[in-house]
C-alpha cells in the first residue's frame, strides 16, 4: 500500500518535470525515472514480463533513440533556438480542459466501484506460471492473441521502411536524394528525329 | 356574320394602322374612315335583324357552363351602334383635315380605330364579362387619345388623371360583376334577367347597383369622379367630340339602361343615382358659365347633359334617357366639330377672350354652333327640346319633384351660358390683337401658348386657314339630325316610343302629377327664354359688345374662386388622395427599399462573410491549437461519458 | 489488491492529461514526443490495472502491443523531426505553420 503511493508520487513528479523542463535532454533523464517508476507498479500489479518489457524497451530503446535525434538535431554548439511564440497562455485552457476531464474520471472512478475477481488470480509473483508470468504471457500471446503479434510483427517492418525512406541517405553535398523535376523540363514523349540524315 | 364584320373591322384597321403607320403615311386617314365607314352600314343592314324579337345574337365561345361569351344586337345595342358608327365615321373623316401634317396621323386613326372597337365590344357583348372588357379598353383608348400629344406634359397628366379616375370606377363595376357571377353563377344578362330576383336580396341588388353606378360615375364623370372631363380637353378636338361627347361618357348612361330590370328592383339605388344626375347637371351647367376655355365649356355642358341622361335612366325614365343621349350625339358632337373649325382657323386659339366677331370670318362655324346651341337649350322645334322635356318631364311624373325643379332652373342655366359663348365668339369686334392684360387675363402666354404649343408646333405666327372641305362637310351633314331626329319623339304614338315598346320596365306612375305635360313644356321654354335673355343682356347686346374688352376684363377678374377652381374638387382629391400616396411612395423609397429589403439581402451577405471569417481564423496553421481542440473533444467525450454511464449501478 | 483499482485509474487519468497538456504547451517537437510517450503509458497502466482487477491475461498482451506499436511510432515521428527540422534555424513547431489560413 505504501509503496503504491511512494511510487505514485514518483510518476506524478517525473511527468511533471518531463513536461516542464528546459532543455530536451533534462526531459529525457525525466522520462528514464517515469518509466522505471511505471515498471515497478507493473511488478507491484503482478505483472513481471510487462515490467520487464517497459524496461527493455521503453527506457532502454525509445529513450536512446531520442536521445540521438536530440544530439543530431543540435549539431553543433548552438543550443536549441526557438522562434516567436505564436499561442502564448495556451497552456490556461489547455490546464482548464484537463482538470475538467480529470475531474469527471475521477469522480466516476470513485463513484462506481470496479469488480474484481481477485480469486482468480492464480500464484503470486515469481512462481512460474503464475498470472503475469512469461509463461503465462508467451502463453497468451501466442495462442490466443496470435493474429495481432503478427500484425505488430508487420507494424514494426513499416515503421522500419518508413524511417528510411523519410530520413534516409541524402545525395552528394546535401541534395536530396530524388531528383527535382524542374517545371519545363518534361521529356517529350516522342523523341524527335536525329537531325543528320 | 355581318355583326362580326362591324365588330371586327375596326380593330383590324386599328391594328393595320399601328402597325404600318409610317408607310401609309397619309393614307391612314381615309382606311380608317371607310373601315368604320363600312361598319355603319353593315349596322344599318342589320336594322331588320335586330329589332325582330329577341334580337340578333351571335355566339363567340363556350368556356365554363355558364360562361358563354357573345354578341347581341338588340334596340338598345343598335341605337348605340348606329351613333359609334355612324357619328364615328363622320368624327374620322372630319379628322382627316383637321389632323392634317401631324407626324403622327396614322398614329390617331389606329388609336380612334380602336376606340371604335372597344366601345362596340362594350354594347355589343351579351355578358357582363364582354362588358367589362369594353370597359376597360375603352378606357385605354381615352388614355391613349387624350394623351395623344404626349410631348405636352399637361395632356400626359390629364390622361393618367383620366385612366386613373376610370380605374376607379372599374373597381366599383368589378365588384358588382363579381357579385353577380357569384350568386347568378352565370355570365349572361339573359340569365341575370330571369334569376336576378330570387338569387339577390334587396341589400344585395343595392350592392350589386352601387357597384356599377360607380362604375358609371367615372366612366360618365358624374360627381365625384367627374374632374377627369375638363381636363380631358387636352386631347385633339375629334377626340374629344367623339369619345368626351358623344359615346364614351355616355357608357354609363348605356349601363343603367341594359341593366333596367335590375335598377327597377331597387328603388334606393334609382334614388341614389336621379339624385346624383341631376346634381351633376346643375354643378356642370354653373361651372359652365365660369369657363373661357371654348373647349372646357362644351366638356362642362357635357357632364351637365350627362347628368340629364343619368337621372333619366335612374329615375326609371329609360326611353327618355336614351332619347337624350341620341339626341345629345348628334349637337354635341357638332359643337365640338364647330369648335375645332374655329380653333383650327385660329391657328389653336381656345380662349373665347380673343375670339369675337368670327361671324363674318367663318360663317359656316356660325351656322353650325348655332343649330348646336339651339338644340341644346331645348329650343321648341329643334332636337333638344324634345329629349330634355322627356327626361324632365319624366322626372316629375314618377314623383320627383324637386329633379324636376333641379332640370328646369338647369335648362336655364345651359341656356345662359351657351349663349354667352355664341356672342362672345361669334359677335362683336375681334379681340385676338387686343392686349391680353386689357382682358384681365394675368399670364398672357397661358391664354394662347397652352392651346397652341400643340401640332403646329413649328408655326410661331398665327396664321388663318379656311376649312377644308373635309371639315365642312361631316359638320354640315350633322346638322340634319341635330335639328330633325328629336321629332322622332313627337306625340303619344312617336315612333321612338314605339321603338321601345315592352324593352324596358315600366316607370311607376306617381300619384298625383302637379303639371301637365303642356304645362311643363311651357315653362322650360320661358326658363330658357330668361336665360337666353340674361345672356344677350349681359354679352349680345350692342352696349355689351362695344365694352365687350372692359366687360370681359371684369368678369375675369371678379370670378368667384370657387369657380374658378370648380368646386375645390381637384384640391381635395390632391390632398386627401394623391400626396399621401406620393408619401408613401417616397417612404418605400428612401426607407423601406434601402433599409428594410436591401439591408436583409445585405445581412445575409454578410452573415456570410462573417462566418467565413470566424472559421477561418480557427485555421491557425499551429499544431498546437489543433491538439488543443481535440483536448477539447476529449474532454467533452470523457465529461459526457461521466455524466451518462457514472450514475451508479 | 490492497490497493483498489480506482486509485490506480486516477493516477493513470493524472499522468494522461499531465501529457496532454504538455503536447499542448510546449512547442519543442522533440518534447511533445516524450509528452505523447507520457500519454502511451498511461493508457498501459490502466490496462494492466484492469488485467489485474479482472484476472485477465488480455490486457498485458494489449499493453505489450501498445509498447511495441509505441516504438514504431516514435521512430517515424523522430525521422520526421528531423527531416522537417534538418536545416531550420529554430526547432519549434510555431513554424511549421503552412497549412494556415
Amino acid at each position: 500500500m505504501i509503496a503504491f503511493w511512494i511510487l505514485a508520487v514518483i510518476l506524478i513528479a517525473s511527468a511533471v518535470f518531463t513536461v516542464s523542463a528546459k532543455k530536451p535532454v533534462y526531459s529525457v533523464l525525466g522520462l528514464l525515472v517515469n518509466f522505471v517508476a511505471l515498471a515497478a507498479t507493473y511488478l507491484i500489479l503482478q505483472a513481471e514480463f510487462l515490467a520487464v518489457m517497459q524496461i527493455v524497451v521503453y527506457s532502454g530503446a525509445i529513450l536512446i533513440l531520442f536521445v540521438f535525434v536530440i544530439a543530431l538535431l543540435s549539431s553543433g554548439v548552438r543550443p536549441f533556438s526557438v522562434g516567436p511564440n505564436r499561442a502564448p497562455r495556451i497552456v490556461i485552457p489547455a490546464v482548464v480542459f484537463a482538470l475538467v476531464a480529470l475531474a469527471a474520471i475521477t469522480v466516476t472512478a470513485l463513484r462506481v466501484p470496479i469488480a474484481q475477481h481477485a480469486a482468480a488470480v492464480t500464484g503470486t509473483t515469481g512462481e512460474p506460471a503464475a498470472f503475469g508470468s512469461v509463461a503465462d504471457f508467451g502463453a497468451a500471446l501466442f495462442t490466443t492473441n496470435l493474429l495481432p503479434f503478427e500484425v505488430t510483427a508487420f507494424i514494426l517492418m513499416v515503421a522500419v521502411i518508413g524511417v528510411v525512406l523519410i530520413a534516409g541517405d541524402e545525395g552528394p553535398a546535401g541534395t536530396p536524394r530524388r531528383k527535382k523535376r524542374r517545371a519545363g523540363t518534361r521529356e517529350p514523349i516522342v523523341k524527335p528525329e536525329p537531325q543528320a540524315r | 356574320m355581318l355583326l362580326y364584320l362591324v365588330w371586327l373591322l375596326p380593330l383590324f384597321g386599328a391594328v393595320v394602322l399601328w402597325a404600318f403607320g409610317p408607310q401609309l403615311k397619309s393614307w391612314g386617314g381615309p382606311i380608317g374612315s371607310a373601315l368604320i365607314g363600312v361598319a355603319f352600314v353593315a349596322t344599318l343592314v342589320l336594322w331588320p335583324d335586330a329589332t325582330a324579337q329577341g334580337g340578333l345574337h351571335v355566339t363567340l365561345a363556350s368556356w365554363l357552363p355558364g360562361w358563354a361569351f357573345g354578341l347581341q344586337l338588340d334596340r338598345l345595342s343598335l341605337i348605340w351602334s348606329l351613333i359609334i358608327t355612324g357619328v364615328g365615321f363622320l368624327i374620322h373623316v372630319y379628322s382627316i383635315g383637321y389632323m392634317d401634317g401631324d407626324r403622327a396621323f396614322a398614329r390617331f386613326f389606329a388609336y380612334m380605330n380602336f376606340f371604335v372597337f372597344a366601345m362596340l365590344t362594350l354594347v355589343l357583348s351579351d355578358n357582363v364579362i364582354g362588358l367589362l372588357v369594353g370597359w376597360g379598353l375603352v378606357g385605354l383608348a381615352s388614355y391613349f387619345l387624350i394623351g395623344f400629344w404626349f410631348e405636352r406634359p399637361s395632356a400626359v397628366s390629364a390622361a393618367r388623371k383620366a385612366f386613373v379616375m376610370n380605374v376607379v370606377g372599374d373597381v366599383g363595376i368589378m365588384f358588382a360583376i363579381f357579385l353577380i357571377v357569384a350568386k347568378i353563377g352565370s355570365i349572361g344578362y339573359a340569365d341575370l334577367f330571369t334569376r336576378f330576383g330570387a338569387a339577390f336580396t334587396p341589400h344585395e341588388l343595392f350592392l350589386v347597383c352601387l357597384g356599377l353606378f360607380i362604375g358609371c360615375a367615372a366612366k360618365s364623370a358624374q360627381i365625384p369622379l367627374h374632374t377627369w372631363l375638363p381636363d380631358a380637353m387636352e386631347g385633339p378636338t375629334p377626340v374629344s367630340a367623339l369619345i368626351h361627347a358623344a359615346t364614351m361618357v355616355t357608357a354609363g348612361v348605356y349601363l343603367i339602361a341594359r341593366f333596367a330590370p335590375v335598377w327597377s328592383a331597387s328603388p334606393d339605388a334609382q334614388e341614389l343615382v336621379g339624385v346624383i344626375g341631376g346634381l351633376t347637371a346643375l354643378a356642370g351647367a354653373i361651372l359652365g358659365c365660369a369657363q373661357w376655355d371654348i373647349k372646357r365649356i362644351l366638356a362642362y355642358s357635357t357632364m351637365s347633359q350627362i347628368g340629364y341622361m343619368i337621372m333619366g335612366v335612374g329615375i326609371g325614365a329609360y326611353d327618355a334617357g336614351v332619347l337624350h343621349f341620341f339626341t345629345h350625339a348628334f349637337f354635341k358632337a357638332q359643337l365640338f366639330l364647330g369648335s375645332g373649325i374655329v380653333i383650327h382657323a385660329l391657328a389653336n386659339e381656345q380662349d373665347v377672350r380673343r375670339m369675337g366677331g368670327l361671324r363674318k370670318q367663318l360663317p359656316f362655324a356660325f351656322a353650325a354652333m348655332l343649330v348646336g346651341v339651339l338644340a341644346i337649350c331645348g329650343v321648341p322645334g329643334f332636337s333638344g327640346f324634345f329629349s330634355k322635356d322627356a327626361v324632365v318631364y319624366g322626372a316629375l311624373a314618377s314623383g320627383h319633384p324637386w329633379l324636376y325643379a333641379v332640370g328646369v332652373i338647369t335648362a336655364g342655366i345651359t341656356a345662359y351660358y351657351m349663349f354667352r359663348l355664341l356672342f362672345v365668339t361669334f359677335f362683336g369686334q375681334y379681340r385676338g390683337e387686343v392686349d391680353p392684360s386689357d382682358l384681365g387675363l394675368r399670364h398672357p402666354e397661358l391664354a394662347g401658348t397652352a392651346a397652341s404649343s400643340g401640332h403646329h408646333a413649328e408655326e410661331e405666327e398665327p396664321h388663318h386657314h379656311a376649312p377644308s372641305w373635309l371639315m365642312s362637310i361631316p359638320v354640315g351633314i350633322l346638322i340634319v339630325p341635330s335639328v330633325l331626329i328629336g321629332w322622332l319623339d313627337y306625340g303619344p304614338n312617336a315612333p321612338w316610343k314605339q321603338f321601345f315598346a315592352g324593352f324596358f320596365p315600366r316607370v311607376p306612375e306617381a300619384a298625383n302629377v302637379p303639371l301637365s305635360e303642356i304645362v311643363s313644356t311651357a315653362l322650360v321654354f320661358v326658363v330658357v327664354v330668361i336665360g337666353f335673355a340674361v345672356a344677350y343682356w349681359r354679352y349680345g347686346a350692342p352696349a355689351a359688345l362695344r365694352e365687350s374688352v372692359a366687360r370681359l376684363r371684369a368678369e375675369t377678374v371678379r370670378m368667384p374662386g370657387v369657380l374658378v377652381n370648380a368646386y375645390y374638387f381637384d384640391a381635395a382629391y390632391e390632398m386627401l388622395l394623391v400626396r399621401p400616396a406620393y408619401a408613401l411612395g417616397r417612404l418605400i423609397g428612401t426607407v423601406l427599399d434601402p433599409h428594410v429589403l436591401d439591408a436583409g439581402v445585405r445581412e445575409a451577405g454578410w452573415t456570410a462573410q462573417w462566418l467565413g471569417h470566424l472559421f477561418r481564423s480557427f485555421q491557425t496553421g499551429l499544431v498546437r491549437v489543433y491538439a488543443l481542440s481535440l483536448a477539447l473533444g476529449v474532454a467533452c467525450f470523457v465529461v459526457y461519458y461521466a455524466l451518462a454511464f457514472g450514475a451508479g449501478r | 489488491m490492497t490497493v483498489s483499482p480506482e486509485s490506480y485509474v486516477a493516477l493513470s487519468a493524472v499522468l494522461f492529461f499531465i501529457g496532454v497538456v504538455g503536447v499542448i504547451a510546449r512547442r519543442n517537437p522533440l518534447i511533445m514526443l516524450m509528452s505523447i510517450e507520457l500519454l502511451f503509458n498511461a493508457a498501459n497502466l490502466t490496462l494492466v490495472t484492469y488485467a489485474r482487477a479482472w484476472a485477465n491475461n488480455a490486457g498485458h498482451v494489449f499493453a505489450f502491443l501498445v509498447i511495441t506499436v509505441a516504438a514504431a511510432e516514435a521512430a517515424i515521428g523522430l525521422a520526421i523531426v528531423m527531416m522537417t527540422f534538418r536545416r531550420s534555424p529554430h526547432v519549434d513547431v510555431d513554424e511549421v505553420a503552412a497549412l494556415k489560413g
